[in-house]
């Protein structure tokens, strides 16, 4: 089983990315678990016709420690099992708590002896702002972190900040960084932003996703790309996005 | 507010279970708190606090500290405190604060370890569970980081669970009298009266005797990496104790081993009250001398329990006695504020539940005659 994470600037299609690749992946017939880590709880909703599943802690809130691993994993797209980890009412709580929270019972009540995955997806909202958001990153969790970024300047500014907490917890033996995904935006020299940002921490851009039609038309039907334009370049750039972050797994699986 | 106590207390929580448990082996145990909370762990929670050393250390964690996420200065500290006491071990634990931010205790505790040059673990206490919990934890990483292979011993014996939340101070000592007055040898009696150097040789033990919950994430690990049997049950008065021998030569044989009786409330007539295998075995041990259709409610649930009627809160245990309507209770002296009209309670302290206040009301039931004190 291989467990990696998939971080990025609010926004910049982390979950679009994230569910397409699962979508990939488990075409290559791999068994594939996504776990959203946002308290949207709006990541796998591609994998699922654009349909929300209850989430990790909305489930605890309501059964507590009754709560079953059926009530909060769902099959999408392609068999990829989906479950969101959920979090509070905006404006209350504490999300990256939530995280933790949903993380340890996920763990706890055996999700991964149940569904054997060979790939665990981890999407991640946006900062690692406090602790809860660099659980996916711990030990036991993510073995290796993708982080999502366009060319433009706030984007790889946060893909900057996510690697710069990647390397602060090398001495903690986190996830490594495994690689830089361009989502591209059509801004000027994105190619060459992500690059330099890659050398900045010794790594190196993985894939390249360029700005099409086909990945928001799916959006919009709440499809992924290889259900609804399977064969074209776009379904053709995710394949490779997933191969590569595979690859850079050195053939694991 | 269904778990909420609103008038008996609530048991020691697990940061005390892992200050309780690692008390006496020569580790340095860091509750990552803020200041001031030293107390609860080690004096209304400890009973050898005043007559035995022990390396205890609060880590004084600051508001600005925990919103920073300030690990520096707990892996520095500690790591100070370390240089000055040289303690065998390092036992980092957390408190609700560090539950709430997300502190990762074992990356800590690598840290310190590649710092201080000595062995530490974390354990994922956060002041909510039981104190079952911790000192299960604490006593499971333990045995994990010292055990080592060794030759099976014939007739040899090791007792796990041990703490005084549980047991009163001198139990270790009865326990060992009624082992060599059966013929065994007492290993380990995991944690009072030992020492790291007899953790090592746990593992030539023939069976495990399990005194308390709180002794079960070792006794797990102990049947898994060197398949010694566990047997459950204090051996409280005289005929239950000479039946626990018999249980425990039966499993060195080879036999499969006897569980604790299932002494659930049902229609009982006496209901003892406790931590689950404590409680069972005063059930049995006053069905046994005294004749008593006796009962048990484990106030501990925990995975892998011994069963019986399991009630952890205070609003289902008051419900429980009031449709049961037993003759009589056998508690701490504080469950007398919760039992229906005309159940008559025979008070049996328990330091988990009311800390120091009746300790000195405390007795040892252990192997002895126990007719005199519950006619």
């Amino acid at each position: 089983m291989i467990k990696l994470a998939i971080y990025g600037k609010g926004g910049i299609g982390k979950s679009t990315v994230s569910c397409n690749v699962s979508a990939a992946m488990a075409k290559k017939g791999l068994r594939v678990m996504q776990i959203g880590c946002d308290p949207k709880a709006d990541s796998t909703s591609l994998l699922r016709g654009g349909e929300r599943i209850p989430t990790v802690l909305q489930v605890t809130r309501e059964k507590g420690n009754a709560l079953a691993l059926e009530d909060v994993i769902y099959d999408g797209a392609f068999g990829v099992k989906c479950v969101e980890a959920g979090g509070p009412v905006p404006g209350l709580g504490c999300a990256g708590r939530g995280i933790i929270n949903a993380l340890e019972t996920l763990e706890k009540k055996g999700a991964f002896e149940l569904c054997k995955p060979d790939v665990v997806i981890y999407d991640v909202l946006g900062d690692v702002v406090c602790g809860g958001f660099s659980m996916p990153m711990r030990k036991g969790y993510a073995d290796k972190v993708f982080v999502v970024t366009s060319g433009e300047k706030m984007s790889v500014y946060a893909a900057a900040n996510i690697c710069m907490a990647i390397d602060n917890f090398k001495g903690r033996g986190y996830a490594s960084l495994g690689g830089i995904i361009l989502n591209r935006r059509g801004v000027e020299d994105e190619r060459s932003a992500a690059e330099t940002l890659a050398a900045d921490f010794g790594s190196s851009v993985i894939a390249d996703i360029d700005r099409c039609e086909e990945i928001p038309a799916a959006e919009k039907a709440g499809k992924t790309v290889a259900e609804l334009f399977a064969g074209s370049r776009a379904d053709e750039q995710l394949s490779c996005t997933a191969q590569a972050i595979l690859d850079a797994f050195g053939g694991a699986l | 507010m269904k778990n909420a106590a609103r008038i008996i207390p609530c048991y020691s929580a697990d940061t005390s279970g892992v200050c309780s448990a690692l008390y006496e082996l020569g580790g340095l145990t860091v509750v990552h708190d803020a200041s001031g909370c030293n107390s609860t762990y080690s004096t209304h929670d400890e009973p050898r606090w005043y007559d035995m050393r022990s390396n205890i250390f609060i880590s004084a964690l600051t508001e600005m500290d925990a919103i920073m996420g300030n690990d520096e200065k707990l892996i520095a500290d500690t790591v100070s405190a370390a240089k000055d006491r040289k303690p065998a071990f390092i036992a980092l634990c957390g408190s609700p604060m560090p539950m709430m931010t997300g502190v990762d205790f074992d990356a800590v505790a690598a840290e310190v370890e590649a710092r201080s040059g000595i062995r530490t673990f974390g354990l994922h206490t956060n002041g909510t569970r039981s104190y079952i919990e911790g000192a299960s934890e604490a006593l499971a990483a333990v045995v994990r980081e010292y055990a080592e292979p060794c030759g099976k011993v014939r007739g040899r014996v090791n007792v796990l669970g041990l703490t005084p939340l549980d047991l009163p101070l001198g139990a270790d000592k009865h326990i060992r009298e009624w082992l060599a007055s059966h013929g065994f040898e007492c290993g380990c009696t995991l944690a009072m009266g030992d020492s790291l150097e007899s953790i090592k040789k746990l593992p030539s033990a023939e069976v495990n005797l399990l005194v308390s919950e709180a002794g079960r994430g070792a006794a797990e690990y102990l049947k898994k990496e060197y398949g010694i049997p566990c047997i459950c049950g204090v051996p409280f008065g005289n005929g239950f104790a000479d039946e626990l021998a018999e249980r425990l030569r039966s499993a060195a044989n080879g036999s499969k081993p006897v569980a604790l009786s299932t002494a659930e409330a049902g229609q009982a007539e006496v209901i003892v009250i406790g931590e689950g295998i404590s409680a069972m075995s005063l059930a049995e041990a006053l069905r046994r001398d005294l004749g008593l259709n006796a009962g048990a409610i484990n106030t501990q649930p925990s995975e892998g329990a011994a069963s019986g009627d399991v009630l952890s809160c205070e609003e289902d245990i008051e419900a429980a006695l009031l449709e049961l309507r037993p003759k009589a209770v056998v508690a701490d002296p504080l469950y007398r504020y919760i039992l229906p009209a005309g159940t008559r309670l025979i008070e049996v302290p328990h330091f988990a539940f009311s800390g120091r206040c009746f300790q000195r009301a405390m007795v040892n039931l252990i192997n002895t005659d126990i007719k005199e004190y519950f006619k």
